[in-house]
């Protein structure tokens, strides 16, 4: 896969973006991330990049509102989806959000029920009818390339499978509740290199499908699959976004000089 | 579990510990041994298909043990029914409804081992005083059950509690991310997957419950006839092994008898639960 080819801006599929303004994310007196602007655009490939413990998770936690399950934590600023909706409200129905808006994490973490449970679950709380769910739980497996392996074995443990399938499960359980945001936080760094490309692979393949934004540490990886990269970097004792735009602009002609180190190589 | 690769002992000191281990291993089996062979000489003539299933005669010398054994199983069903839906949802507030180390937290956690560490005599003084005479119950198979459940109620907590904590941390999280609601993640991932442990607690409070002597004979009482109702009183096994060992003048045969029963029930109760969490595991958690 050449890092530029079938890449164009992916036309709007009505999935909706998100727009940052001003976010903040802070644990008590510890602020993790401060004045974030991004705008992730519809239905593409947005990456999130920088070193560790710039904030770039707590980011992307704070999009679904998984930060309200850390205690003492507070989100900042504006986060508005596709229709304009402030998502951080602290009225929203975070449930029906968190449906809307996936994540899929570091660690493989399908519950240690049957394959077919980790759909069941999941597909009868937001109420499909029972009679559907058979079909949705193949129509998941077979997006993430895993319906051919496990078909026949659907009420083994989903433990059972090796962490790349476990990753890609995570990624078809997501995919099943039809979401418009996925979002990954450094889905491959817990696999071996196969399994990960693997993933990756079918991550990119959600172009045009959901909108995905993605936190990475591989560059190379978000250089192959993101349409858009930020960069975080620590500014002021917070991290931040110093440099963001469309992935080869950013990589050939970053305009901060910490992210142009840094996405050369020079650290890390 | 020995390591694979470890060396044999060959130095004197290594020689004397490892003759020490072997020691006491064999002493625990001799006790084993001793308490099964005891048991099995003075109570295996004893046993019959009459003895379990007829009435008893002669204070329990003679005739059997059918009516002591339907008033322990039903003395263990009442406690069980009434300790695991408490121990259960006690442990499920401790685990995933409080934060770790808060104050309610500590507070109920330091009461369940205060609990846990309550003689059992206690608990039979307690229930006759409650059971019987304030909510008027009476000596009752009611009152014994109810009784053997505060008695088991902590363990049932400890294990549960345990059991839910030792789950991946993760879990919590990919429900959340999922949009499922805190019931949703705890009736049908967390306590699904804790099952197994839940029933390692529950096998530990039905040896507790059966081997109970002391918080019986002032709640159950110790009347030897059918029991009609959970009303009437009704004596449990451990109860009349003890009145036939210490009251009855060669009561003995009959009293190894009703042990060797009870022993037997025990393992079969043990058995059954081992049994059934294993496949549960094979089936959903293997991995």
């Amino acid at each position: 896969m050449t890092p530029t080819s079938s890449r164009s801006t992916p036309s709007g599929c009505g999935c909706g973006g998100l727009s940052l303004s001003g976010v903040a994310v802070r644990y008590r007196a510890f602020t993790a991330v401060r004045d974030v602007n991004l705008e992730i655009p519809d239905c593409g490939i947005t990456a999130l990049v920088g070193p560790s413990g710039c904030g770039k998770s707590s980011l992307l936690h704070a999009m679904n509102r998984l930060t309200d399950l850390i205690p003492g934590c507070r989100v900042e600023g504006s986060v508005r989806d596709g229709a304009g909706t402030e998502l951080t409200d602290p009225v929203l129905d975070v449930l029906a959000l968190r449906r809307r808006i996936g994540m899929v994490f570091q660690k493989p973490n399908p519950f240690p029920h049957s394959i077919r449970r980790n759909f069941e679950i999941p597909l009868r709380e937001h109420g499909l009818p029972r009679a559907l769910i058979a079909e949705k739980t193949e129509q998941s497996l077979r997006e993430v390339g895993l319906w051919e392996e496990v078909s026949s074995r659907l009420d083994e443990s989903a433990m059972k499978l090796s962490g790349g399938q476990q990753q890609r499960l995570c990624i078809a359980r997501a995919l099943a509740l039809d979401p418009e945001v996925i979002l990954f936080d450094e889905p491959c760094s817990a696999l071996d290199p196969m399994a990960a490309a693997v993933v990756e692979e079918h991550i990119a393949a959600l172009r045009g499908r959901v909108t995905v934004v993605i936190v990475t540490h591989n560059l190379a990886q978000a250089r192959r699959i993101a349409d858009r990269v930020g960069v975080f970097w620590i500014r002021n004792g917070a991290g931040t976004i110093v440099e963001e735009g469309a992935v080869e602009e950013v990589f050939e002609s970053a305009g901060d000089a910490d992210a142009r180190r840094y996405l050369a190589g020079v650290w890390g | 579990m020995a390591h694979p690769v470890s060396p044999r002992p060959r130095r004197p000191g290594d020689l004397a510990l490892g003759f020490a281990g072997a020691l006491a291993c064999a002493i625990t089996l001799v006790v084993l041994g001793w308490i099964l062979w005891d048991l099995v000489k003075l109570g295996l003539p004893h046993l019959s298909w009459s003895f379990l299933t007829g009435e008893v005669s002669g204070g329990g010398r003679s005739g059997g043990i059918g009516p002591v054994l339907v008033s322990t199983v039903m003395i263990l069903a009442f406690a069980l029914v009434f300790a695991i839906p408490p121990g259960v949802g006690c442990a499920v507030w401790l685990s995933e409804m409080v934060r770790q180390g808060s104050r309610p937290a500590r507070v109920i956690t330091g009461a369940v081992d205060l609990l846990a560490s309550v003689p059992s005599i206690v608990f039979g003084l307690f229930g006759m005083s409650f059971f019987c005479q304030v909510l008027g119950l009476g000596f009752s198979i009611l009152s014994g059950g109810l009784t053997l459940a505060c008695m088991i109620l902590p363990l049932l907590v400890r294990t549960t509690l345990s059991a839910l904590q030792s789950l991946p941390a993760d879990l919590r999280p990919a429900a959340a991310a999922l949009g499922l609601t805190g019931t949703t993640t705890i009736a049908k991932i967390l306590l699904p997957a804790a099952l197994p442990g839940i029933l390692v607690g529950i096998t530990l409070g039905v040896g507790r419950a059966l081997a109970e002597t002391a918080a019986l004979i002032f709640t159950s009482g110790y009347a030897t006839r059918w029991p009609d109702s959970p009303a009437d009183s009704g004596r449990a096994l451990s109860v009349h092994i003890y009145d036939l060992a210490m009251n009855i003048p060669n009561g003995s045969a009959a009293a190894s008898a009703s042990a060797l029963v009870l022993l037997v029930l025990i393992f079969l109760i043990n058995a059954a639960v081992a049994t059934l969490a294993a496949r549960w595991q094979r089936r959903h958690l293997s991995t």
